[in-house]
């Protein structure tokens, strides 16, 4: 074998001065529509999911303001209703909180994490965002063939039965799986290959191992959510049987399938979400993180046992006492690395130099909102309970905690925190945390009265209750409208800012992590100058504070 | 573990460090896998009992072994490659365990409420023995 | 190992027969860019086990469930045409593991050959499976012709599978084991015409001299895809035809 081979350069030209930047080095529409750089793709994920979520967010608050009156406010019949709420759980749940974080904020900030020009498989990078597009064109036109009132889990064997778009949005779920698992595979491989030199392992940012463990769930859970919406289809096109009862087949066997995928998928959601409040605890507190190795280990540590646990969503499917028992017993070992994490950030923050900005507002909220979401997953993992407690409003409550309260929080949180980062300009922060607050206050007046009804046995997916329930829904109600006001003002805030183009500074926090250390905006390759690591990480020590006042160009 | 560059990063050479496997060790391989195939159709007319499906996954184990290491490489392939590939058969392996484990396990009884004792799991079969009227 | 964007990294040609290649501008040796590129295959191909692995859960299931209907169902299936497809697949393996072999070792004439007679396997497979398909048709087991139309929850039977008072008529649920069979060769096949797609685009840029000890990627690659198809029908064999 040869040894030495001359390297022949081809193109010795140096790139552009600094005020060029990714946002302003190419303009026209394939620019954008045909870019391989994932700062570009990163942004057109953060429009796309960002348009999911406010869509997903509308069929939200239709759905309260149905509630707000026992026999229904708003929709002519129940099978509306079954499709309102069931867009608004799959609108969220597959456009939004699954792709968002990483494919937005991920594909923003890993590579200038990383010290690298971009993720490993550019070309795969921009697929997985064709693929995000053409399953919400599905996800559309499924509601334009009909809609599809199944709910977000399309539990057969109703799914098999219903005379609605299952199929079309089964194809949706289909292609959005598959956005999702190239994501991930690229991460994983963009972890493994491009970190700078002298980046090791333990001097990542915890950004980038909550995004690691992340895609290790996407490529090993998805496929099976694949081959499992895969079989729906096929048991509506030609009848296979296998999850029909009248065939043979057992709808138990579906719900396997789907929560294998399903209950990791919650941590392919939350734990980006835990990797940005991870970055944002220790630059808001300018503290090296409290147990940076343990927090490390244990997104690793979630996302293996996570895959032992998803019979705790069948306590009351019929599956076998036995399988029941071990499930639940298994599901409370989730909580250890879980508070690992959250003794973690809250030590962090103890006697840290404290900045009570708008991404440390919503840290802090999400603190405080996540405490209460995790507790009660305990309470919903233990069999005896849960079996009192299934699909009530309680386990409603519990997962917009989770969903809702940590992950899209944690998400406006990193969007607050890298907007300068990518925009070059800052948002108005007084208005910035006027929405924080309209966020926290009506996000709990919407989702305490669901823990409380839900333990008095109100049942989830009725469009029509007792009135005995009505104060609490209507509290739910008022307190959704609060949220969607929070919401408004905060997209209204973003939006005012690029307009207002007030400056942000170079590095507007004083985060020493490397996404900071290059040119605010980055420019197309993302460094200048390439990158060698020698510090620690979060070591504050080696921060420069001229780049905390000096503007963007 | 340097990011940037291999340990052998000696030349631009893609292949560098890697292994070309010999026509022999290939043509083997064939062979054995052709032999084992004849294996597993004589072996499918044994009875064991209920060992029959043990048996015959034991042999299409071996094969795909053999297609792995050799035909794919694998035996020669880098550490984190090795771990990506047979860590998916792990993780499938829980989706079996659980799920099978499930089945087996479950009180097969349509009368639940009626009789307390566990059933004959294949009540569905016996309740349509005679479902030739169709 | 130099890390700024303005060097691109070629890789020399052996050759006059061949072309140069490119190392992609953000990476910095070959070796990463090979590294990375098969690693992300590798993940690739895991999930594909993970969705292949969907069904065969589901095959073992109903076989605990019915092992009877399973039974009978497999002695409807040829055994020595399944085995036919077996040795076809396996000695198509073998052919493609010398090409990615010939290609390593520029051997350009070699990895066409190989590579063709790759594809001449899957075409072998495909038409021996269509005539399988074509008697299950036949003997009404599987009536493609009415695979899509709307099952009738009332009577119970099932517009494709007319076997209901014949050799299946003794078991339960009889279509069963058919529907698995179907759906499991059905995405096994295509997956065999999608590796001959990729076999057929690697030939073209063999033909054109892009392949060779330095660059071999995409050869090797598509190699890996189709011993998976292999590896997948390695395991559908016994469980289809000769159902233990
Ligand atoms: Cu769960």
């Amino acid at each position: 074998m040869t040894t030495n081979v001359p390297v022949i350069d081809v193109h010795a030209e140096a790139h552009g001065s600094g005020s060029t930047h990714y946002l302003n080095c190419s303009k026209g529409f394939w620019s954008w529509a045909g870019t391989l750089d994932h700062k570009r793709i990163g942004l057109m994920y953060l429009i796309g999911t960002g348009v999911a979520f406010l869509a997903g967010g509308l069929f939200a608050l239709l759905v309260r303001l149905h509630l707000w009156q026992p026999d229904g406010l708003l929709f002519k019949d129940n099978v509306q209703y079954n499709q309102i709420f069931t867009l608004h759980g799959a609108f969220m749940v597959f456009l939004f909180v699954i792709p968002a974080i990483p494919g937005s904020l991920g594909n923003m900030v890993l590579p200038l994490m990383l010290g690298a020009k971009d993720v490993a498989l550019p070309r795969l990078n921009l697929l997985s965002f064709y693929l995000w597009v053409t399953g919400a064109v599905l996800a559309a036109l499924a509601i334009i063939l009909g809609g599809f009132d199944t709910g977000w889990t399309f539990y057969a064997p109703y799914s098999l039965y219903t005379d609605q778009a299952v199929v079309t949005i089964g194809l949706a779920v289909f292609v959005l799986g598959f956005s999702s698992i190239f994501t991930g595979l690229n991460f994983i491989v963009t972890v493994h290959k491009l970190r700078a030199p002298g980046l090791t392992w333990f001097r990542m940012p915890l950004f980038v191992w909550a995004l690691y463990a992340t895609s290790i769930l996407q490529v090993l859970a998805t496929p099976v959510l694949g081959i499992t919406v895969l079989l729906v289809a096929f048991e509506r096109l030609y009848h296979i049987g296998i999850f029909d009862p009248r065939l043979g087949g057992d709808p138990v066997l579906f719900e396997h399938f789907f929560w294998f995928y399903s209950h990791p998928a919650v941590y392919i959601m939350v734990l980006p979400a835990f990797g940005i409040i991870s970055e944002l605890v220790s630059v808001h507190s300018r503290k090296p993180l409290f147990g940076y190795k343990l927090i490390a280990f244990s997104s690793l540590a979630i996302a293996i046992i996570s895959f032992l646990v998803w019979g705790h969503h069948m306590f009351t499917s019929g599956q076998s006492t036995y399988a029941m028992f071990a499930f639940s017993f298994l599901t409370f070992f989730v909580a250890i690395p879980t508070a690992i994490k959250e003794f973690s950030w809250v030590a962090t923050v103890w006697k840290g130099s404290i900045a009570l900005n708008a991404p440390m507002l919503y840290t802090l909220a999400f603190l405080i909102i996540f405490a209460i979401g995790g507790l009660t997953g305990v309470i919903l993992g233990s069999l005896n309970v849960d079996i009192h407690l299934h699909d009530t409003y309680f386990v409603v409550a519990h997962f917009h905690y989770v969903m809702m309260g940590s992950i899209a929080l944690a998400f406006f949180a990193g969007l607050h925190h890298w907007w300068p980062k990518m925009f070059g300009v800052m948002y108005d922060e007084t208005m910035a945390k006027i929405a924080c607050g309209l966020i926290f206050v009506g996000f709990n007046a919407t989702f305490i009265p669901q823990f409380i009804m839900g333990s008095r046995g109100m049942p989830r997916r009725y469009a029509t209750y007792v009135p005995e329930y009505q104060p609490y829904h209507m509290a739910s109600t008022i307190g959704a409208m609060i949220l969607g006001v929070g919401v408004a003002v905060m997209v209204f805030c973003f939006v005012a800012s690029l307009f207002q183009r007030k400056k942000a500074m170079q590095n507007q926090w004083g985060g020493v992590t490397l996404d900071w250390l290059t040119p605010t905006p980055p420019p197309l390759e993302n460094f200048a100058e390439a990158p060698t690591v020698t510090n620690e990480v979060y070591d504050y020590s080696t921060l420069d504070y001229k780049a905390m006042q000096t503007p963007v160009r | 573990m340097s990011a940037h560059h291999d340990d052998h990063s000696h030349g631009a050479l893609q292949m560098g460090h890697h292994h070309v496997s010999s026509s022999a060790m290939f043509f083997n391989v064939l062979v054995a896998l052709l032999i084992l195939t004849v294996i597993t159709v004589g072996a499918s007319r044994i009875d064991f009992g209920s060992a029959n499906m043990l048996i015959a996954m034991a042999i299409a184990s071996i094969k795909a072994s053999l297609v792995i290491a050799i035909f794919m490489h694998v035996k020669w392939d880098t550490a984190i490659n090795r771990i990506v590939f047979l860590s998916s058969f792990l993780f499938l392996s829980l989706l079996f365990i659980f799920t099978l484990a499930d089945h087996a396990t479950r009180r097969w009884d349509h009368e639940m409420h009626t009789t307390r004792t566990p059933v004959d799991k294949q009540w569905v079969y016996k309740q349509h023995e005679h479902a030739g009227d169709h | 190992m130099s890390h700024d964007g303005h060097h691109s990294v070629v890789i020399p040609a052996p050759g006059p027969e061949f072309v140069p290649h490119t190392v992609a501008h953000h990476f910095d040796t070959p070796v990463q860019e090979f590294q990375a590129a098969k690693l992300g295959f590798w993940l690739f191909l895991a999930t594909e086990i993970l969705l292949f692995g969907g069904l065969f859960a589901a095959y073992f299931y109903f076989h605990e469930s019915y092992p009877e209907t399973f039974r009978l169902g497999g002695r409807q299936l040829d055994w020595k045409l399944g085995a036919l497809n077996t040795t076809v697949l396996l000695i198509s393996s073998w052919t493609m593991a010398m090409g990615v072999r010939s290609a390593q070792t520029s051997q350009k004439q070699k990895t066409l050959m190989y590579c063709a007679l790759t594809v001449l396997g899957a075409a072998i497979f495909m038409v021996v499976k269509f005539f399988e398909y074509k008697a299950k048709n036949e003997h009404g087991l599987i009536v493609f012709s009415e695979l899509f139309h709307p099952y009738d929850g009332a009577t119970g039977s099932i517009p494709w599978f007319k076997d209901y008072h014949g050799v299946m008529a003794g078991v339960p649920h009889g279509h069963l084991f058919f529907a698995i069979y179907l759906t499991m060769t059905a995405i096994h096949g295509l997956h065999v015409v999608i590796g001959a797609g990729l076999i057929l685009w690697v030939m073209k840029g063999a033909a054109k001299g892009r392949f060779h000890a330095g660059y071999f990627l995409p050869v090797d690659l598509v190699g890996l895809y189709w011993h998976l198809v292999d590896l997948i029908w390695i395991f559908l064999f016994p469980l289809l035809y000769l159902v233990p």
